[in-house]
């Protein structure tokens, strides 16, 4: 079994190999399925999801447990309301972790996560433009390893910049630590830059979102126990991470709207004209 | 629709990232495969001070706050007899293993490189190895540099297909060898240490020759060295014996050991035991195991049954057929008399229970089959398997009379016997090149392993002490043996300190931060009482009348938490070290001395921040409130309790401060009243002081302790201190308090003397509750022998439990109860100088009143209970090691006196007895053969206790009696240690 978490201070090296303020791998693609109105896959590591949004459309029959799980960011009462109702539902595959476990539709830390996505989300589309509609949003996760959530916003991101779907700016996110645990108190502890699985384990860390270029937090999710001085450096490390991360996706988006030009899948619109294609 | 799988090879980094496969089993027997990520990168530095292009070109490490790390490896390494220009050691994992004595050597093994690889795996074959290696890594000195091997692309090594860990880890390590070698030969200008691999390995040491790196085994390497004779001892002996000689099956003297599968099954099948293996301190030869499916424990008889289980170890064992079954032996064997002429060259193949052992077992048996009384025989066991094994580093000596006339001399590897001063520990074959030079000193051994082959276990020297019986000697063998933690403080925790040193004085401005919430407590007359010459005064006291007729009562303690903060080194040291240790000439402390003995210390006529108690009290001690706070005081002074004592009793003091030590000497006799109606047991153990010359600090006399009322007093509102804070801190914190409980004794362990008391004195103990036995000890008196009360009240304290510290999620209520202090629950709070348990009391309870917050590790349950473990060891080792001091000093005043003394027998067996000696609290063994020349017939009845000699010299012996004895100090063989021998002069 490789060493734990505490070796960092030997040679600042964590215990894949990275530095403390370095990301994982991210690949991403967009319009992975053409049937979809918008869908992306994301890796970040070895945590790999893939998502798909239909939608804005008319909203379909009430659903039970999941869709209000779902819902409960979305605002207003479904086709009622003045704004477009955001449902998220996450399946988690049975062989995305070590060891192989069912999760139910009912499981508290998927309709939790549910919940988070679509306040994220429906608080950065503009979900007024689309009165007495719904935007689905499905999301599969295959792998994991640490950082889900992050993943999972990310991936979404991508899907609703392919579904078209107006938005604010990205919404990106990574997590942050910190190198030493809550109990050892160790105030000199570095903060770290997208945990995986394993820092996630024995690591205090939180999630943070962030809109776009901007230092606006959209999303803060932290369910481990740290030493509040250490928060503000986590914090920043985080907001930081996240801009890398805009970048990577920018410029997938930017790589897919080439090739559908060069394709020939779009037509060269008037504003496209200044893109630079080389 | 288009596959979203990439190949491998498209993606640009592919050639930085790689993967960690492998297969782990969990706890269920479910098993896992892992795949991690491995990112390769080309910034990690060789950390050469030689090596400018890791220091100039390339970005060096930095931390989130931006401090590089600094280059560790020396550029003028040392040489060797092979290497002149200087070498930088790579060892392997193996090395680690069997010799991290070496590496932790001040003579050599500098520059050493610590492979990641190395790491990983030593930290998955041994914890405790891994923390050393990690503690020498931080070590400035040593030189220890971790370079992560897997983590450099050039240095990453995939493992092939077909091809085992151990294999490819070996690969790997030659590969950072060679990547050292090519890397450092870039250095221009100046010559270029070598990289050297250690390893014991042949295959890989001949695959290393093989590619051209410079390789050696660890002996041969310490053989280049300078000191090397000195040094090849501390490699252990198995590692010689896989080179030298393949086993040869056949000549194997014990049986084998179950597989660990087999014993899992059969604990959990309840067919096989497990549990501690103690051997019997009278016995060698007999053990015995406390396993949870019989009330009592079960015996182990013999060496074959004993199957090389060392006292502590965690064993599985069987119970045999009843026909087997045994008593307990009444006879003491030591093994120094019966196997004194073994050679320890000799290849044992001769007989393995030696002739003498047999002899002593035949009688044994001949005594068991004369009975016709069969219940009387108790269950025997044999060790099938051995879970884990608890050996450590043993203090003892050479045993002179296994050395050969040859070794003495020459420089030639010989074995001898090296005797530990444990007496429960077998003697260890040592394999060594300095008998001559470690003949007559204190030796430091390890305990390699214990072939099925060999009838004692083999070992390997670690360093020596000192000569035999020189003080330094022998204390720093006692502090090792009791596992006290004894270096100086190290840097970081005096850093820890207050800047300002002795002069730190109580902040004269009232809105000084240390002043906030703190109560001004200066204008009572406050005093403290204590053992002359103390001067890590804990507590001090207070009292006065109130107007409503009723006294308010004080008890102020030393307020360390607030000098000792969480979390920081010096707390971590204190929380391993757990405890003050006091010997006879020494004091071992906890904290450093600035706080111990000066800035926490009560001392008089200066202010000091305290923690402290107060009640209200009526006349008749009833207490009508309590409350807690943190203060500052002023103690008006320090007395010792013959001058309180003095003062109380001169009734022509009748100033202020005298007359509230009055009250408070009133009030605590009226507590001890309340304390011993509701059960509580004053219970008794021998105690001495040795009075010391003031300038040598040689032993001059022995007393014993006189018990005055003072003592009590201060004793008593101690009690009532720690009960009350106790309550406080549980209420509080109902999961993490930390308390201390003290179980009733199992009646089974009192079942010996009541019989005992029944025979020979038609006394019944009764048992239920401590007040039925409070109320039987006080019946036992013998009229015409004041001190027969006395020698029950010290057997009685053998049979109970140990109290220990806990938390207090982890237990019931009812368990709380403290069954000798009778209280239904109890903490310690008022030494928290010399106590960390008292510490971590205060720190909870400044957090119940609301001074300061809790601090995460005074509230994380596993944290404390890692600690309560600690302290429970500590405190246990601390008195052992107390006592063995006590006894050492006692050896010594009676160097060359010989007295006569009265004293009691105290245990009987069928060729020897104990005699307890009160006036020098020491008791010792007489044997049959002590008696007279020709040592005597006897007749031992065991139903009785008596034991009637015939012959050479007739006597009759009976447990309780009273007998004349000449004591003379005399130099125990065996142990190496002085102590006392008793002669039986008469019976009376």
């Amino acid at each position: 079994m490789p060493l734990d978490t505490s070796t960092y201070n030997l040679a600042l090296l964590r215990v894949d190999g990275r530095r403390w303020n370095e990301l994982r791998r991210i690949h991403a693609q967009i319009r992975t399925q053409a049937a979809a109105d918008g869908s992306s896959y994301l890796e970040m590591g070895h945590t790999k999801v893939m998502c798909v949004v239909t939608g804005p459309s008319e909203p379909g029959p009430r659903r039970g447990v999941a869709g209000a799980g779902g819902g409960g960011g979305g605002g207003g009462a479904g086709g009622q309301s003045k704004e477009a109702e955001v449902v998220v539902n996450i399946v988690i595959a049975g062989f995305s972790s070590v060891d192989r476990k069912r999760r139910g539709r009912g499981d508290k830390r998927t309709l939790e996560m549910q919940s988070t996505l679509s306040n994220t989300l429906a608080a950065t589309l503009h979900t007024h433009l689309f009165p007495h509609s719904q935007i689905n949003i499905s999301l599969h996760v295959l792998s994991q390893d640490g950082s889900l959530l992050a993943a999972l916003i990310n991936a979404a991101t991508l899907a609703c910049v392919d579904a078209g779907i107006p938005m604010t700016d990205y919404v990106t996110a990574c997590t942050a630590g910190s190198t030493s645990t809550y109990a050892a108190n160790d105030e000199g502890a570095d903060p770290l830059l997208d945990l995986n699985h394993q820092e996630e384990q024995e690591l205090p860390g939180l999630t943070v979102a962030t809109l776009g270029d901007s230092d606006k937090v959209v999303a803060l999710v932290c369910e481990s126990r740290v030493q509040i001085s250490r928060l503000e450096g986590m914090l920043a490390v985080g907001v930081d991470g996240c801009k890398q991360v805009r970048e990577i996706l920018d410029q997938v988006i930017k790589a897919q709207g080439q090739k559908m030009i060069l394709e020939g899948t779009v037509d060269k619109g008037t504003g496209l004209n200044d893109m630079d294609l080389d | 629709m288009a596959s979203l799988k990439r190949s491998v090879e498209s993606d640009p980094l592919a050639a930085n990232i790689s993967n960690k496969i492998y297969v782990r089993s969990t706890k269920s027997g479910k098993v896992q495969k892992i795949v991690r990520e491995v990112y390769l990168r080309r910034d990690i530095p060789c950390s050469s001070k030689l090596c400018q292009e890791c220091q100039h070109q390339m970005v060096i490490p930095k931390d989130a706050l931006g401090k590089p790390i600094p280059f560790v490896l020396s550029d003028s390494p040392a040489g060797t007899k092979v290497f002149p220009q200087g070498h930088y050691l790579v060892p392997d994992t193996n090395a680690f293993l069997t010799a991290m004595d070496l590496f932790e050597q001040d003579s050599a093994f500098y520059d050493v490189i610590v492979l990641q690889i190395v790491l990983e795996e030593l930290r998955n074959r041994s914890l405790p190895l891994y923390n050393r290696l990690i503690s020498l890594t931080k070590s400035e000195d040593k030189r220890f540099y971790v370079f992560f091997n897997e983590f450099r692309l050039e240095t990453h090594v995939p493992r092939l297909e077909g091809e085992t860990v151990n294999d490819r880890n070996d690969r790997a390590v030659r590969k950072a060898v060679a990547w050292y070698g090519q890397h450092l030969a870039r250095i221009k200008g100046k010559s270029v240490p070598a990289i050297v691999m250690l390893s014991n390995d042949r295959d890989n040491l001949k695959k290393a020759k093989q590619e051209g790196i410079n390789a050696c085994s660890l002996a041969d390497y310490v053989k280049q060295l300078k000191d090397g004779e000195k040094l090849l001892d501390m490699i252990p002996e198995t590692q010689d014996q896989d080179q030298i000689k393949e086993k040869r099956p056949g000549d194997n003297l014990y049986p084998e050991y179950f597989s660990m599968s087999k014993m899992m099954t059969g604990v959990k099948n309840n067919l096989l035991h497990q549990g501690i293996f103690n051997v019997s301190p009278y016995n060698y030869l007999e053990g015995s195991i406390r396993v949870p499916a019989f009330p009592k424990a079960l015996l182990i008889l013999g060496r074959e049954n004993i199957n090389r289980a060392v006292d502590g170890d965690l064993v599985v064992v069987e119970v045999l057929p009843k026909d087997q079954w045994k008593e307990p032996s009444t006879q003491v064997i030591e093994e120094d008399a019966i196997t004194k002429n073994e050679n320890p060259d000799a290849e044992e193949s001769d007989d393995f229970v030696s002739e003498k052992e047999r002899k002593a077992l035949q009688e044994e048996v001949k005594r068991t089959h004369s009975k016709t009384t069969e219940g009387h025989a108790q269950p025997t066991a044999r060790v099938v398997g051995v879970i884990k094994r608890n050996w450590r580093q043993y203090v003892g000596h050479i045993d002179q009379s296994s050395v050969s006339q040859s070794a003495q001399q020459g420089r030639k590897q010989d074995s001898v016997f090296v005797i530990p001063m444990d007496k429960k520990i077998p003697k260890i074959r040592l394999r060594t090149r300095q008998v001559s030079e470690l003949l007559g000193k204190r030796i430091l051994v390890t305990i390699d392993a214990w072939d099925r082959s060999s009838r004692h276990p083999s070992g390997h020297f670690v360093r020596s002490l000192g000569e035999l019986e020189t003080k330094a000697a022998e204390t720093e063998a006692l502090l090792l043996e009791y596992d006290v933690q004894y270096r100086p403080f190290p840097k970081t925790v005096l850093d820890c300190l207050p800047k300002e040193g002795h002069d730190w004085r109580v902040p004269q401005s009232l809105e000084d931060p240390g002043w906030k919430d703190r109560q001004d407590l200066r204008d009572l007359l406050i005093c403290s009482i204590d053992p002359i010459g103390c001067q890590d005064i804990d507590d001090a006291l207070h009292s006065r009348p109130l107007p409503n007729g009723n006294f308010e009562v004080g008890v102020h303690i030393a307020d360390v938490s607030h000098f000792v903060k969480p979390g920081n080194a010096m707390d971590a040291e204190a929380s391993i070290r757990g405890t003050t240790v006091y010997l006879v000439d020494k004091r071992i402390d906890m904290l450093p001395m600035l706080l111990g003995t000066d800035l926490c210390s009560l001392k008089p006529y200066v202010e000091r921040y305290a923690f402290s108690v107060i009640w209200e009290m009526t006349p008749d001690a009833d207490i009508v409130g309590s409350r807690f706070t943190k203060s500052v005081i002023k103690s008006r002074e320090a007395f010792s309790y013959e001058q309180a004592q003095l003062r109380v009793d001169d009734s022509s003091q009748q100033d202020e401060l005298t007359t509230s030590i009055r009250t408070l000497l009133a009030l605590s006799k009226k507590l001890k009243q309340k304390r011993l109606d509701a059960g509580a047991l004053s219970l008794s153990s021998p105690e001495v002081k040795v009075q010391m010359e003031s300038e040598t600090s040689d032993p001059i006399d022995v007393k014993t302790k006189v018990h005055l009322d003072t003592m009590s007093l201060v004793e008593e509102f101690m009690l009532l201190a720690n009960t009350s804070v106790a309550r406080r801190i549980y209420e509080a914190f109902p999961q993490t308090a930390i308390l201390r409980r003290h179980g009733a004794p199992p009646k089974t362990n009192f079942d010996e003397l009541a019989n005992q008391l029944k025979v020979k004195r038609g006394l019944d103990l009764s048992v239920e509750s401590s007040r039925a036995l409070a109320d039987s000890l006080d019946r036992c008196v013998d009229e015409k022998e004041p001190f027969f009360n006395t020698l029950v009240r010290i057997m009685a304290t053998r049979c109970m439990m140990s109290a220990e510290y806990f938390c207090s999620g982890t237990q019931a209520y009812p368990e709380f109860r403290h069954y000798g202090l009778a209280s239904e629950i109890y903490t310690h709070f008022t030494s928290p100088i010399r106590r960390y348990a008292d510490l971590m009391a205060h720190r909870q309870l400044a957090a119940a009143i609301e001074y300061e917050a809790v601090h995460p590790s005074t509230r994380s349950r596993g944290k404390l209970e890692a600690v309560c473990k600690n302290i429970n060891v500590r405190h246990r080792n601390a008195q052992l090691a107390g006592r063995a001091s006590i006894a050492y000093y006692v050896g010594q005043a009676l160097r060359g006196k010989a007295t006569e003394e009265d004293g009691f027998v105290m245990k009987i067996f069928s060729n020897g007895f104990v005699v307890l000696v009160p006036r020098f609290g020491i008791e010792s063994l007489i044997r049959l053969r002590d008696l007279a020349e020709v040592e005597p017939q006897a007749e031992f009845d065991a139903e009785n206790y008596v034991l009637e000699t015939k012959g050479s010299r007739e006597v009759r012996l009976e447990l309780f009696q009273k007998v004349r004895v000449r004591v003379t100090d005399q130099k125990d063989e065996t142990t190496g240690k002085r102590g006392v021998k008793m002669e039986l002069v008469k019976a009376y």
